[in-house]
């Protein structure tokens, strides 16, 4: 009897070690998308049947929650196997080793250099650290302006003539767009995504000669003059100058799918499309709406569009082997559909096949896209971009809303974002 | 002798049944409490990434002395205290107003006591999310003041301006608590007995009086009670700023302490530094309830 209770529980936990062998569970968090969400959950139940034993969970979040939910869990150490955020969030990551370099077989590829091939050339430097590669690119996005055609006519203006192609005109073309009742905009004309100063305004800054950061790394803040200019132009945009916008109003990419004509123009991405077809199929339908290219100041040294940003999918580094493998596998699946995701989701993953495919070139826009890409560059990533984009945040900010002058905000801003690259 | 014996073992039961009820609280302060701020001192002696799989470098008290020269950190300090000043003191008084109000009214208290007491239900999130629309410009808030002062097309900029920012922080604050510290009140009031304002309506008290010379020296032990929970609460803000900073407000004005620790945590992953900096409200918090301490002695009542 005792012999026989001994063989039983033998083979009770033989059989649970197997199954948990057998049984793989992959977590995989990522921003909200319903786009992107329809076609992975396909991908997933797919995966899932190919793979028989591995269950992959996606988890999704909002995009402004999604940063501290996994900076949190890889604090605790508890990190999903797979996730994605922008660059400038994700690049912690990689200098603190907290990931797993891509395993080019698990995803299906010959060899590493066959990946670098896959995409655009320089699109994987990013990821790329101590000559190992941490990411596949989900999307690479670059932002152009947005207009409600039917918001120019109301005011009396041609789209096709009057969108405004430099900063000035912009400020011109929205005070005429504007309807106010007082000092209380009931439609703006243009306002800014304020959270990303490096996307959007640092290129600005730009486009007047200055820089964020020297080219050796060493000083913040190359040139005052473009600085003030830039902080003066922000300054003279907000409640107490102009009055063309501001933080503290609704979110101008929201109201722009809405057609609610309490916008007249956004600053977005190609995803955009997308989204207007998904929230407003009329609005898409109708064609009242078109793309342009990002502005420049009248008087600019450089020509720079918004700059370009990656969000690239990621392993985490703790895991077991097997999962790491498992995960790039997953990874290299959903990849493997750039067209779909292109279709469908309007994000663009930049291989060179689809770079150079009929799908994306009859895309609608995707050349004023395309272009203003090809001018640009790669939004301003590092270990503490993060902090130093809430930085140029706050001192925009002070300017705008707090009284602080332009001087002041540039002497606060230099001082901080030095402080910040000399503790490294 | 036998006498003595039995009522040293009674003393000792009762000390032994006094131990055990007291010990699940004990275990619990001690994990949930005491714990996190021996490790968050031990924290805050090293240069600590949030990130970094590399042991610390152990840096003494560096990052205190680096918070006590940074600019931002002490601008944190006034801005917690500002928030302090001006919320605890109204929250304070009109508790205790809306209290004597109450339990003046022979009809209707329950219905107040709850009226008041709802918005404490509400969790902090939401609540400053429901400001946030009202502070919209194109929301409530201006809309009502704008009827109420006959100032059409007034944007009031609750949130785009650094005073007016402060003063919406502190507005939440005290809608959402002033009914909490109201019910404790009204508890103090109702232990008062009867018979003292009795005694003094003999004596010819009027309604003043009563108040001046029974009402508030008897509250005393509730007023203190209310002080310091009030004060605690207000030195722990946090999320009606961190929304509103989310919303477009300007950061500096209301960079309280908490969420100085939150960016430098999160943004920064200075986890080190940030322990510093709570550790220093801790202490803070221990010295301001001290002196309510200090200055309110002579506490015990009886009847």
């Amino acid at each position: 009897m005792k012999k026989l209770f001994t063989i039983f529980l033998f083979m009770l936990l033989l059989s649970v070690t197997v199954n948990a062998a057998a049984n793989m569970e992959i977590a995989f968090w990522t921003h909200e998308d319903p786009n992107r969400t329809e076609i992975e959950d396909r991908y997933i139940a797919e995966f899932e049947q190919a793979n028989p034993g591995v269950t992959i969970k996606r988890v999704t979040s909002g995009s402004g929650q999604i940063q501290e939910l996994i900076l949190t869990a890889f604090a605790a150490n508890q990190g999903p196997d797979i996730f994605n955020m922008s660059i400038e969030d994700e690049y912690a990551y990689i200098v603190n080793e907290r990931l797993a370099p891509l395993d080019f077989q698990a995803a299906g590829y010959p060899s590493l250099q066959a990946v670098y091939d896959t995409y655009v050339p320089g699109v994987l430097d990013p990821v790329t650290y101590k000559g190992q590669l941490y990411g596949l690119p989900l999307e690479l996005t670059n932002w152009c302006i947005f207009i409600n055609k039917k918001v120019f006519r109301d005011a009396g203006l041609d789209p096709e003539k009057d969108y405004p192609k430099t900063w000035e005109e912009m400020v011109e073309v929205s005070d005429k767009l504007c309807i106010r009742e007082g000092e209380i905009l009931k439609r703006r004309g243009f306002d800014f995504r304020y959270p990303y100063y490096l996307v959007a305004t640092v290129p600005m800054v730009e486009q007047l000669g200055g820089q964020l950061i020297s080219d050796d790394g060493k000083t913040a803040i190359v040139n005052d003059e473009a600085w003030l200019k830039f902080l003066k132009f922000m300054q003279e945009w907000g409640p107490s100058g102009r009055n063309l916008g501001s933080p503290t109003y609704t979110n101008a990419r929201k109201l722009f799918n809405m057609d609610n004509n309490d916008i007249g123009m956004c600053h977005t991405g190609l995803y955009q499309i997308g989204r207007i077809k998904a929230d407003n199929p009329a609005f898409y339908d109708s064609k009242e709406w078109m793309v342009v290219p990002f502005p420049v100041f009248k008087d600019a040294v450089k020509d720079v569009p918004a700059a370009y940003y990656g969000h690239y999918y990621m392993v985490n580094g703790q895991k077991p082997k097997e999962n790491q493998q498992m995960a790039w596998k997953f990874v290299a699946y959903m990849l493997s559909h750039p067209e779909e995701y292109l279709i469908k989701v309007n994000i663009v993953q930049p291989t060179v096949e689809l770079m150079n495919s009929e799908t994306y070139k009859s895309m609608p826009y995707s050349d004023v896209f395309g272009d203003d890409m090809a001018k640009g560059h790669i939004v301003y990533y590092g270990e503490n971009s993060a902090k130093i984009q809430s930085l140029i945040k706050e001192a925009v900010e002070s300017v705008m809303l707090a009284g602080v002058s332009t001087e002041d905000a540039l002497k606060t801003l230099r001082r901080k974002v030095q402080e910040v690259l000399d503790e490294g | 002798m036998s006498k003595r014996k039995t009522s040293y073992s009674i003393e000792r039961k009762k000390t032994r049944w006094g131990w055990i009820f007291v010990t699940p609280t004990l275990i619990f302060f001690l994990l949930f409490s005491f714990y996190p701020i021996f490790n968050a001192f031990y924290t805050s002696l090293f240069n600590k990434k949030l990130l970094s799989l590399k042991p610390p470098d152990f840096i003494s008290f560096n990052n205190y002395s680096y918070l006590l020269k940074s600019l931002d950190f002490w601008d944190s300090i006034r801005a917690t205290l500002v928030f302090t000043l001006g919320t605890f003191t109204p929250l304070l008084i009109f508790s205790l107003i809306f209290a004597i109000f109450i339990m003046s009214r022979k009809r209707l208290q329950k219905f107040f006591q709850i009226a008041y007491y709802s918005p404490a239900v509400l969790s902090s999130v939401v609540a400053a999310v429901i400001w946030l629309l009202i502070f919209d410009p194109r929301g409530l808030g201006n809309q009502w003041l704008n009827l109420i002062m006959n100032t059409p097309g007034i944007d009031h900029k609750w949130l785009a301006n650094s005073v007016m920012v402060q003063m919406s922080t502190m507005l939440v604050y005290f809608w959402k608590y002033v009914g909490y510290f109201t019910i404790i009140f009204i508890v103090g009031l109702a232990s008062i007995p009867q018979s003292i304002y009795e005694a003094a309506k003999i004596d010819g008290a009027n309604d003043w009086k009563n108040f001046w010379y029974i009402t508030l020296p008897l509250l005393k032990p509730t007023t203190i009670l209310v002080s310091i929970m009030s004060m605690l609460q207000c030195l722990k803000t946090f999320s009606t700023q961190y929304l509103f900073t989310q919303g477009g407000a300007p950061l500096a004005p209301i960079n309280v302490i908490t969420l100085n620790v939150y960016h430098t945590a999160i943004r920064d992953h200075q986890i080190g530094r940030a322990s510093a900096m709570s550790i220093i409200l801790f202490a803070i918090m221990l010295f301001f309830t001290w002196v309510q301490f200090r200055t309110s002695r002579a506490d015990e009542i009886s009847y």
